[in-house]
């Protein structure tokens, strides 16, 4: 596949009630703000949050399922800018942003349902 | 009270870890990746990689190993509850497979002490079983006062 500057793509993930639950059984994460709903308002985060890193590789999944081919895929690094929250969608939106000596540098936007940014920052870079 | 900035520099024992490909099969389902390179056997075996390959944010499974004990660090003393993943930095260089061993170390690369919150920085680094570098990240973790 050519990658080339301005290329796009998309994908998408609906977070059901116990992905953190299944999230947390895979990674080992089992902090109490992921799968306690009670203890995430009692620490102020209105309810149980999705694991960072699950909403992360739901944004490499759209990276991975464009390319084809998971080894591709070099870096990837964000900031964790909105807790996601149960039966939240997430729409994750690629951008080619550059294609320099074999590698390009992807910009993606993941939002929410309501338009809120819960990733930022995000980079990716891609072997071409 | 603020996380002491005198704990930058501080290392980790490595630990090395075990690449299952049931695990990698449990980590593809959760994070709702069906991508075969990870799931399906036959066609693992005749892709360029010739086995079941993990997923590249696969690598936080066995960062795990070594976040877990900057977590428990009695000395560096974060308050779990009011911490945060603030960022992440992950760098892949070789592809991981299942069967392989991978070895990671740890160490606290910043601290940073503002006025409502703390920010500590972890850098990782993993070979595998051949002593060739699979990946590096950078975990930033977020603590509310």
């Amino acid at each position: 596949m050519a990658i080339e500057k301005g290329q796009t793509f998309t994908g998408s993930e609906k977070v059901d009630k116990y992905r953190p639950i299944y999230y947390a059984g895979a990674s080992g994460d089992f902090n109490p703000i992921h799968i306690d709903p009670e203890f995430g308002k009692m620490v102020g985060l209105g309810g149980a949050i999705l694991q960072g890193l699950c909403t992360l590789a739901f944004a490499a999944k759209t990276v991975t399922d464009w390319t084809g081919d998971p080894g591709k895929m070099k870096k990837i690094k964000c900031r964790f800018s909105a807790p996601v929250m149960m039966e939240d969608t997430i729409s994750v939106e690629g951008t080619v942003t550059d294609v320099q000596a074999g590698r390009a540098r992807v910009n993606l936007k993941v939002i929410n349902q309501n338009g809120a940014e819960v990733l930022q920052k995000v980079e990716v870079e891609v072997e071409v | 009270m603020s996380i002491d900035t005198k704990f930058i520099g501080k290392t980790y024992p490595a630990y090395t870890y075990e690449v299952g490909k049931e695990k990698i099969k449990e980590y593809a389902k959760a994070i709702k990746n069906f991508d075969p390179h990870y799931l399906d056997d036959d066609f693992a075996k005749k892709s360029k990689y010739g086995a079941i390959i993990a997923p590249p944010t696969f690598a936080v499974v066995f960062g795990a190993y070594l976040i877990e004990p900057v977590f428990n660090d009695k000395e560096l003393n974060l308050n779990m509850p009011m911490v945060v993943h603030g960022e992440q930095e992950l760098e892949f260089l070789e592809v991981v497979k299942a069967g392989d061993a991978i070895t990671t170390t740890a160490k606290i690369i910043d601290i940073k002490n503002k006025e409502k919150l703390d920010v500590v920085s972890v850098e990782i680094m993993s070979r595998n079983q051949h002593g060739k570098e699979v990946s590096r990240g950078i975990y930033t973790f977020v603590e509310r006062k």
